[in-house]
């Protein structure tokens, strides 16, 4: 039977990193707190908020000094409405996990509640609010973590968010010949027959009223 | 010599799904490797702003279509995170034995298409008969042999049917004697053990700088799973041990590692799966109706502007994660953004990666022990 | 070689074959026999085409894996003949199961070209009738019928194996009927989809 990683040791791992981080980086205004899943075991992680200046610094400092070895995802958010200072955001999602390079012909078999310390696993989310614009920008992390290279292709392709920094830079999942500045999560491209779902909202039209006689929705 | 560049796909014998991989040969060696994905993008992360929540659920089955009901399940924790839904015992414990079936039936459609690529035709045959068998299982939860839109937002849509927890103890240990059979077959075959020893290593450390998770890294020697380090639903109360492999050489793993890596976690899913069976509460003979507290519990369907859910989840091909931000549609009925992060979109260029040094007929076993699925990844 | 024109006089191997070619046609056509020979070689050809629908191995998407589950011993394609072949050069049928997106218009056209007449395409699940649940995506065409004549339709998300195979009965039936003509010409044929009647 395998042991989980118990939650006691998941806060107390999760403050320990905050601890460090707000140690080295809160008098630069990154932000760094614990916070807990909203359902299911209710697990804490850790909530990281930074500028897009002091990003390569503190991601510098999560692979070197706390241990953050998997970057999972990169996602990019266009907030049209979102106001000046938050009108597009990166959200990291990263994962310390205990692991060992392992030599031929042995295996190590790692128990949760056996863990201490820098091994117990933390996951990390990280917000980079960007000012609103047409050219948001957040520096590339493809060189600390191999992982994010393919995620941040990604990321420009759907979104638009340019990587400084990133080497070979190409569209992965929209075809090559896409137009120039053609990236589909940005909210003012609308999906195809749109106006369908506004239809389909009420479809018995309880909601409808004489006035509306003549309107789609 | 004359290096070449040779176009394999999208169309190909190679049977995992619709993507090009262009490869640099100097002679019989690849030099150099370009994979070429979005064949099949069809913007379900944009699609999914315009739906509720739980119109969302049919869309995730289709991510990774040969295993469904973990993206399924992946999908619906993250909701739930969102919008702050209880899921009762029972409930998890069908999620879990709808998951571990599917785990299943998904590492032996792996089976089946990885044989034919190395050349054993046996093996496609034997798979997809087994297979069967735990495709009959999903169909009467689920209603459908594929898609089976089952797990919901606070719990499952309907209660297992009387009588299934015999079936599936019957066919679970139907199913152990037939792992032995494939093993079998395959160990003692001197053509499988050329073709993959010595192939397309890969280390763990290396693996999960890269982002590569799941199977592919419990190949090179260590157990990191999410099942216990982001402990989820109820893994940490049935009886099960991750399928570790020792890699053979400090390279890393080979392909016959990740091989057998899958054979053994078959072997721990059919030990989950008793064991699940037994410890249900409410026991394995009681079928509870749809929508009944015990199954279900009325979740909020709006979401707030500014709520987040992430999902932490051990799909049969490695690591999947939902984000969900809440809020959309100025009224919080759909999702503002949905962001899917598929383990084989970061594996596949790895891999591509892996191959160089090697030759062109290794290319099918090295791919196909990573074990790609092309719908998760062009989502 | 002669390139002024005939020049009978010259025994030059291909002008030989012509002309005998030319007068055994002759005497077939005003004998009516090649007319007799045309009829049987046509259902010859039409039951062996039908009988072994050599399909070609594309799997886009889900509906795949039902063609593949197809394949197996619990449902067997082959004992009807469908068989996998991985060059379009040797298949009869183009079996269309997944969705079609703009990157992968142009390969596929380019498949359905390669193929040799007398060729059938068959569009299996909802993707590629009209887009199916992507129908409002961006990138996804609305059914592969926008760039290749259809002849059957198959649907279900995904359809199950046996009315994928129902749907090679339906093919064959349609065969029957329209036998060698050349998919550009069949315009006229009313599309036939699997479970209409």
């Amino acid at each position: 039977m395998v042991t989980a990683v118990t939650k006691e040791q998941n806060a107390e791992a999760a403050k320990a990193v905050v601890e460090n981080l707000s140690s080295r980086f809160s008098d630069a205004g990154v932000v760094a707190e614990v916070i807990a899943h909203t359902s299911g075991k209710a697990y804490d992680f850790v909530r990281i908020t930074c500028s897009p200046d002091q990003w390569r610094g503190v991601a510098k400092h999560l692979k070197n000094e706390v241990g953050v070895n998997y970057c999972a995802m990169v996602t990019g958010t266009h907030f049209p409405e979102g106001g000046a200072d938050r009108g597009w955001e990166v959200a990291y999602h990263m994962y310390r996990w205990p692991i060992a390079n392992v030599a031929a012909h042995t295996m190590t078999v790692l128990e949760g509640d056996k863990l201490k310390g820098d091994e117990i696993p933390v996951e990390f989310e990280i917000f980079i609010p960007l000012p609103a614009g047409d050219t948001p920008s957040v520096p590339s992390i493809q060189d600390i973590w191999e992982g994010a290279d393919w995620n941040e292709k990604e990321t420009w392709d759907l979104v638009g968010i340019d990587f400084e920094g990133h080497v070979n830079m190409h569209r992965v999942l929209n075809p090559h010949d896409s137009p120039v500045a053609f990236h589909p999560l940005q909210r003012q491209h609308k999906i195809r027959y749109h106006d369908f779902n506004e239809m389909y909202d009420d479809p018995q039209g309880f909601g409808r009223k004489p006035v509306d006689e003549g309107r789609v929705k | 010599m004359a290096e070449m560049w040779i176009t394999m796909g999208p169309q190909h014998p190679m049977t995992h799904g619709l993507w090009t991989l262009r490869v640099k040969v100097d002679g019989e060696t690849v030099t150099d490797t370009e994979a070429e994905l979005g064949y099949i993008h069809r913007g379900v992360e944009k699609i999914c702003e315009a739906r509720d929540f739980t119109q969302i659920t049919p869309y995730c089955d289709r991510l990774c279509y040969v295993s469904a009901m973990t993206w399924a399940h992946s999908y619906v924790m993250a909701a739930e995170d969102l919008l702050e839904a209880e899921v009762p015992e029972r409930a998890e414990y069908i999620r879990l034995m709808a998951a571990e079936v599917q785990r299943l039936a998904s590492h032996l459609m792996w089976l089946g298409a990885f044989g034919p690529d190395i050349g054993n035709l046996t093996l496609m045959t034997w798979c997809l008969r087994d297979r069967e068998m735990f495709l009959d299982l999903l169909q009467e939860l689920g209603g459908s042999r594929m898609h089976y839109n089952y797990p919901r937002i606070g719990g499952v849509k309907r209660d297992i049917p009387i009588g299934w927890g015999n079936r599936l103890k019957a066919k679970v240990k139907l199913f152990e004697h037939r792992i032995n059979e494939y093993e079998m077959l395959l160990d003692e075959s001197t053509i499988w053990l050329v073709r993959l020893q010595g192939v397309g290593y890969a280390t763990a450390e290396d693996q999960l700088n890269a982002g590569v998770t799941g199977p592919n890294i419990r190949a090179a020697g260590v157990n990191t799973d999410t099942r216990w380090t982001n402990p989820y639903s109820v893994y940490d109360q049935v009886d099960w041990e991750p399928a570790v492999e020792k890699p053979t050489s400090v390279k890393g793993a080979d392909c016959y590692d990740r091989y057998r890596v899958r054979m053994e976690e078959m072997r721990q899913s059919c030990r989950m799966l008793l064991d699940a069976i037994d410890k249900i509460p409410g026991g394995a003979n009681t079928h509870y109706q749809p929508g009944d507290e015990m199954i279900l519990t009325k979740a909020p369907t709006r979401a707030p502007e500014g709520a987040t859910g992430f999902s932490t989840y051990e799909c049969t091909r490695g690591v999947s994660n939902f984000y969900i931000q809440g809020g959309g549609d100025g009224r919080g009925k759909n999702p503002y953004r949905l962001s899917i992060r598929s383990p084989m979109f970061i594996t596949i260029p790895y891999v591509a990666k892996t191959m160089i040094g090697y030759k062109i007929a290794d290319i099918p076993a090295i791919m196909g022990s990573f074990d790609p699925c092309i719908g998760e990844t062009d989502r | 070689m002669s390139d002024t024109g005939e020049n009978y006089t010259t025994f030059n191997s291909r002008a030989l074959v012509e002309v005998v070619g030319d007068v055994t046609d002759e005497a077939l056509k005003a004998t009516k026999i090649k007319q007799l020979l045309s009829v049987l070689a046509g259902r010859f050809f039409n039951w062996a085409g039908r009988k072994s629908l050599f399909t070609l191995h594309l799997g886009i998407k889900c509906c795949a894996i039902e063609m593949a589950a197809a394949a197996t011993p619990r449902f067997d394609g082959d004992r009807f003949g469908v068989l996998f072949r991985s060059s379009p050069r040797q298949s009869d049928v183009l079996l269309v199961n997944g969705p079609i997106s703009k990157k992968f218009a142009d390969p596929i056209v380019r498949l359905w070209e390669q193929m040799p007449e007398p060729k059938y395409c068959i569009a299996m699940g909802e993707c590629a009738i009209s887009g199916g649940p992507y129908y409002q995506s961006y990138n996804i065409l609305e059914g592969v019928d926008t760039l290749i004549p259809v002849d059957v339709y198959i649907p279900g998300c995904p359809p199950r194996p046996e009315t994928l195979i129902d749907g090679f009965g339906k093919l064959r039936e349609k065969i029957i009927r329209i036998g060698g003509a050349p998919s550009t010409g069949r315009d006229g044929e009313k599309p036939i989809i699997v479970g209409d009647d």
